[in-house]
């Protein structure tokens, strides 16, 4: 039995319809549960109490699941009006995001399914949270609303293939009440083949391949996955990265002398097409004009890791777990390789630096006990690192000319996944 | 002369015709049949057998799982004492004492939800009550 807050509960039901439990038995409190105090919260446990009692006898599973449809081709529909009403009609029908799509037609479908060599029926998984089948032919049509083209397939079905692992917690990115959104990183050749923004402003506006593989991907996790706010998208604000995914390429031309792309890190070989994706929150900005060496650099590090505090960052300690993302400036990493550094060298040399005194972490944080057996006694003074080990600190270089790099925690249950882009 | 005239008379109709239609018609965008492709996709899930409650908790265990939401423990703890008021031989175990990694909110996480449920199994219990949400 699961007791839920009124806010909540029809996420945690259409959450059950994803895993097949269509009838689970469900109590729900009036909202909210946490920061009310001591008295409010057990006043509420004993107003409930009676229908805890009842469920937890009287329920019985009553199995209601939707009947299956045929998962391809997909229901040709037909709809008659102006462009801009069509838009709206797919809106309505919440076929898009609010932003104008182009329509999949037949035609414009089929042109698509040019650009990759799997058949149009061949699934790739379901997208969380409303597990809907993702075809091939799906990501063709999403393809096409996006404005991708044809030889964007492969590239979109490798990251797509990405989320569907998961260890991507695609789900959890999906319906969460943060502001996380999806961070793909492109690595090997296909950048220069396919045209992969990667330098100046690579993430930003302007970029064919990346805003439309990035528009693509929101499409299909919105439309195919379900994920639409209120419920069971619960995104409390909400940002751009709903619209639009963030999407560059590694600046492998300004990697320094020595310094091994990030693909390679990740075990592949410098020639391979590969991408990573990952479950993000917004990045943190370290804007660092000033730094003469990697050691004054680093200081500028440490004063970025209280915000990480207010993005979830430790307060569960699985997250510490789990690697983070250093978007390294190409600027500020000639100045760490210029003094002679390694990446590892500079990644372990950030994770002893970039650390919180323990007594700064927030009183409620529920894992504390797990945190000092893991890391042994601790007193407030006690440096806390970001991760456990220095080894999830991973190292991408991205962006063009200027003195920024960027910081990206990891969304719970979020590993990057990588995966070859095959033609 | 006259025939002249009928087929000026006709050539400027048409012309004015042509005109008057595109004139009008500017600014206005012209509907058409769009023949498309349901983006949606079908869904697809297997289903989950659930198991029945007990028609009694007398006698019976009970494991409360808290996912480390704030409050969630303090709520549990309240039905956990009620439960034991009211219920003979009911026997409680909380989650996050027994097993205190199971404290996550998972957060979408489908291979830790699937782990934690197997820890919880282990101690057996005939019902679990998690309370979560924020």
């Amino acid at each position: 039995m699961t007791i839920s807050s009124s806010e909540f509960v029809s996420l945690a039901k259409d959450t059950a319809i994803g895993k097949g439990a269509s009838d689970m038995s469900f109590v729900v409190v009036p909202h909210p549960m946490g920061m009310v105090s001591l008295k409010e919260i057990r006043e509420k446990a004993e107003r409930v109490f009676p229908l805890i009692l009842k469920e937890a006898t009287e329920w019985k599973p009553e199995a209601k699941l939707p009947t299956p449809k045929p998962i391809y081709p997909a229901p040709k529909m037909t709809f008659e009006g102006t462009i801009e009403e069509f838009n709206r009609y797919l809106m309505d029908k919440g076929f898009s995001l609010g932003l104008p799509v182009l329509p999949p037609t037949p035609e414009r479908v089929e042109r698509m399914l040019k650009g990759t060599k799997r058949k149009p029926n061949e699934l790739l998984g379901m997208v969380p949270p409303r597990m809907g089948a993702l075809t091939i032919e799906l990501v063709a049509i999403h393809a096409a609303m996006a404005g991708c083209k044809p030889e964007y397939m492969p590239l979109l079905i490798a990251i797509l293939e990405g989320l569907l692992d998961p260890r991507a917690n695609w789900r959890g990115i999906q319906t969460t009440t943060a502001t996380s959104s999806i961070l793909v990183i492109i690595n090997g050749p296909i950048i220069y083949e396919l045209g992969v923004a990667s330098r100046q402003g690579a993430a930003g506006s302007g970029h064919h391949v990346n805003a439309s593989i990035g528009y693509a991907i929101n499409l299909i996790g919105e439309v195919v996955g379900g994920s639409r706010p209120p419920s069971p998208d619960k995104s409390l604000l909400g940002g751009p990265g709903d619209f639009v995914a963030w999407v560059f390429g590694e600046n492998q031309l300004a990697l320094p002398k020595g310094w091994e792309p990030y693909h390679v890190d990740r075990g592949f070989k410098k020639e391979d097409n590969v991408v990573t994706v990952m479950g993000i929150y917004p990045p943190v900005d370290n804007i660092d004009h000033w730094s003469m060496n990697p050691e004054e650099h680093l200081i500028w590090w440490s004063y970025l890791v209280t915000p990480l505090l207010s993005i979830g960052g430790p307060c569960w300690i699985s997250q510490m777990d789990q690697p983070h993302l250093i978007a390294l400036g190409p600027e500020h990493a000639q100045l760490i390789a210029g003094a002679g550094w390694s990446k590892k060298q500079f990644r372990d040399a950030f994770w002893e630096k970039a650390r919180i005194p323990f007594s700064a972490w927030p009183k409620g944080c529920p894992n504390i006990d797990l945190l000092i057996k893991r890391l042994g006694p601790v007193s407030p003074n006690t440096p806390i690192p970001i991760t456990l080990r220095p080894e999830e600190l991973h190292i991408v270089i991205a962006g063009g000319a200027g003195k920024h790099s960027h910081f990206f925690a990891p969304f719970p249950g979020c590993f990057p996944i990588s995966k070859m882009i095959h033609n | 002369m006259e025939k002249y005239r009928s087929k000026l008379l006709i050539a400027f109709s048409v012309f004015f015709l042509i005109f008057g239609i595109t004139f009008f018609s500017l600014g206005k965008e012209l509907k058409q049949k769009w023949i498309f492709l349901n983006p949606e996709g079908a869904i697809k899930v297997e289903p989950t057998k659930l198991n029945l409650h007990p028609p009694s908790l007398e006698g019976k265990t009970v494991v409360l799982r808290w996912n480390g939401k704030h409050n969630g423990d303090k709520f549990l703890e309240r039905v956990g004492e009620l439960l034991k008021e009211k219920v003979k031989d009911i026997k409680i175990i909380k989650s996050w004492e027994v097993a205190p990694e199971t404290v996550d909110p998972i957060t979408g996480s489908q291979e830790r939800s699937e782990e934690f449920a197997r820890t919880i199994a282990k101690f057996k219990p005939d019902i679990v009550i998690a309370a979560q949400s924020d």
